[in-house]
């Protein structure tokens, strides 16, 4: 991150442009297509090399697909990343694997994400393998060893399998499997929610470390404010399949513009009995994403919506410098 | 482990006793009228009503079950299980003499079943629901749904009356012949193998040609059983989170399936072929039967028959050793397999 005076001049490493995932929903006798769940609808953001981005919103508002689309473990309805001057989102065999050294994932369940057949070493050298970073077997051994020291696990344990190991430890190994390939963008998929809070910050701080010592670029997903305000530099907010507010930490959280971004924020308990919040209660659920409201998808819910709201779909504006808001009411 | 196949190896003496307590019972409710038959050797013993009787006496069978049962269990325990008159000789030795037989059509139907049962299932598996997938699965109801009975004698129809290909019965009478008379050396009495080592390649093809109807007719349920298991453990696997995180370090798909899917949907493979091993002596009774081969499985179908009771209680227990020590090697390897169980 390079500041010039008042405009910073920072490298786009990923370009996100109009990402669309529509997952099919078969019905029927001949299993054909009856409806599709817009799990993400039209989103667009950057992420600047060296950063943390958060990405943030209620269960099922789409931000893990988001994550697995980017990795290509799903492929795109439509839509463009950009990295390293390539469209991610379309490319294909060869070319898609060797892009699997330079973006790498860490997955939230530690439990079940990791092979319980292998060994320790053997799910941590099999990245390594595949994109023949090693020249030796001993080159290998040395790079899982020194991987496993690196996010804090006793290189005696490499000839262990994964269920001789405690939540937070198994966590470490995806860590340390995702880190193997020396990426360069890791996406995290909500990767301290399954684990205790004290295990979390744990993690947390392991992998800011690791941002710093590797000077990795992270894509964030979580639905833990407190997590993403400690862990973020730039923040979206993700509502029902859409992007409703993009902005730097500080901002965001001082500044929200969004209806949606500011009920979040004042839901945030404050370990302060004595202090009383004004909060905005959302009422109501979640609409369902199969069949997403007209207009703002948060009209139903939005304490400040008017007429317009209801038919007019508001764009994905910059307001102010670096802020992001999709709001026709936006102050 | 150890002590768990020591266990399981002291269990076998009370198994077995259970067994034949079970099984003389069964026989012995036919009643002695009917299991003097066993004891007459010719029409003519039979003229009068008064020999029956008599018969009857002379070997005891008016006496209570009790006292005929441990008479029998005391003679077995000596190494004599009674005469035979489906074998004309002692039971032990009819079963000793067969055994090769049966055990030859057995492992040869395994192989298959375990090998094109397996690679079936995780070809359908990796391309659910695509052409190949359902081709494979039409292929596994057929097979599952065609009792052996009915398919045996579809596969005589085809291959032996109409195409005449594959003929029933063991080998041909120049074969035989060689076989009775010489030269020939018994090396394992698994009649392919034996023509290897004599370097009778015709026997060998001769064999081959009598093994194929039988076998496809023991083995194609069982192809069609172990692939719908494969395939749904595949399935089952496919969705694990650790097959997202093997396709995300980017390997290739061929490796995802084989290294991470495959290894792990074949753990309840392999509890179920254990049964089937078993399934599979079970099924020579009636695949014997309809080729007329040689073999332990048409000796117990024609004890039963002529209620050669001496003989169906000796094939029975036979059976029932098989199967404990089938299910024994399988809770073997089981453990072997899944390092999960051999560490706890």
């Amino acid at each position: 991150m390079v500041e010039t005076g008042k405009t910073t001049v920072r490298e786009e490493v990923l370009t996100v442009k109009n990402l669309v995932k529509y997952f099919p929903i078969r019905g029927g006798v001949f299993k054909t297509i009856v409806g599709w769940v817009q799990a993400v609808d039209d989103i667009s953001f950057h992420v600047y090399r060296g950063e943390t981005f958060g990405l943030v919103g209620e269960s099922g508002c789409g931000k893990t697909t988001v994550a697995m689309t980017l990795m290509r473990l799903y492929n795109p309805t439509s839509g463009s990343a950009y990295f390293g001057g390539k469209d991610i989102l379309n490319i294909h065999g060869n070319e898609l694997r060797n892009l699997k050294k330079d973006i790498q994932m860490i997955f939230q369940d530690p439990y079940s994400s990791l092979n319980p057949r292998m060994r320790v070493k053997n799910i941590i050298a099999e990245g390594i393998k595949t994109h023949r970073l090693a020249t030796s077997k001993q080159d290998l051994l040395d790079k899982v060893a020194e991987m496993m020291e690196k996010v804090g696990l006793s290189v005696d344990h490499m000839y262990r399998f994964p269920h001789e190991f405690s939540g937070g430890q198994r966590q470490r190994i995806g860590i340390a499997r995702a880190l193997a390939v020396e990426p360069q963008l890791i996406l995290c998929d909500e990767p301290v929610s399954a684990l205790d809070v004290s295990i979390q910050a744990q993690v947390v701080n392991l992998l800011k470390d690791l941002q710093n010592h590797f000077g990795l670029t992270y894509v964030f997903v979580a639905h833990d404010l407190a997590v993403i305000k400690h862990i973020s530099d730039r923040i979206g907010v993700m509502y029902l399949g859409k992007m409703v507010e993009m902005t730097d930490k500080r901002n965001l959280f001082n500044h929200p513009m969004h209806p949606y971004t500011r009920a979040l924020i004042s839901a945030i308990p404050i370990p302060n009995p004595e202090l009383k919040k004004n909060r905005t209660i959302l009422v109501g659920d979640v609409p369902s994403p199969i069949n997403p409201p007209s207009g703002c998808r948060f009209h139903t819910r939005c304490p400040i919506a008017q007429a317009i709201c209801k038919e007019q779909e508001p764009l994905f504006e910059e307001k102010s410098m670096g802020h992001f808001v999709a709001c026709h009411y936006a102050k | 482990m150890l002590a768990f196949i020591i266990r399981r190896l002291l269990i076998l003496p009370i198994i077995l006793f259970g067994v034949t307590l079970i099984i003389f019972m069964m026989i012995w409710m036919l009643g002695p009228e009917r299991l003097i038959g066993t004891y007459v050797k010719s029409p003519e013993a039979l003229k009068s009503e008064k020999s029956v009787e008599r018969l009857i006496q002379k070997y005891g069978l008016d006496r209570p079950a009790p006292e005929m049962y441990f008479k029998w269990l005391g003679n077995v325990l000596k190494g004599d299980f009674g005469y035979s008159n489906v074998g004309r000789q002692g039971v032990l030795q009819s079963i000793l003499e067969l055994i090769p037989y049966t055990f030859e059509l057995a492992l040869y139907a395994l192989i298959p079943v375990v090998f094109v049962g397996i690679w079936l299932g995780v070809i359908a598996g990796a391309h659910q629901d695509k052409l190949l997938d359902h081709g494979i699965r039409i292929f596994a109801i057929v097979g599952w749904s065609l009792p052996d009975y009915v398919f045996g004698l579809l596969v005589l129809l085809i291959f032996y009356s109409y195409l005449k290909w594959f003929p029933p019965g063991f080998l041909s009478d120049a074969s035989m012949k060689v076989l009775r008379d010489g030269p020939w050396k018994h090396y394992t009495h698994f009649v392919t193998i034996d023509a290897i080592l004599n370097w009778r390649f015709d026997i060998l093809w001769d064999a081959i040609l009598h093994l194929v109807s039988p076998l496809l007719t023991l083995s194609y349920l069982w192809w069609a059983y172990i692939l719908r298991i494969t395939r749904s453990s595949m399935l089952e696997v496919m969705r694990k989170d650790y097959v997202r995180t093997a396709r995300a370090k980017g390997l290739s798909e061929k490796v995802v399936i084989n290294k991470h899917v495959k290894r792990n949907a074949l753990i309840p493979v392999a509890t179920v072929s254990g049964g089937m091993i078993m399934q599979l002596f079970a099924g020579t009774v009636i695949v014997e039967t309809i080729f007329a081969r040689p073999g332990l499985g048409r000796f117990t179908a024609t004890s039963a028959v002529t209620l050669d009771y001496f003989s169906v209680i000796g094939a029975a227990l036979f059976f029932s050793l098989i199967l404990i020590v089938t299910n024994l090697l399988v809770d073997i390897s089981y453990a072997l397999i899944d390092p999960r169980i051999r560490l706890s």
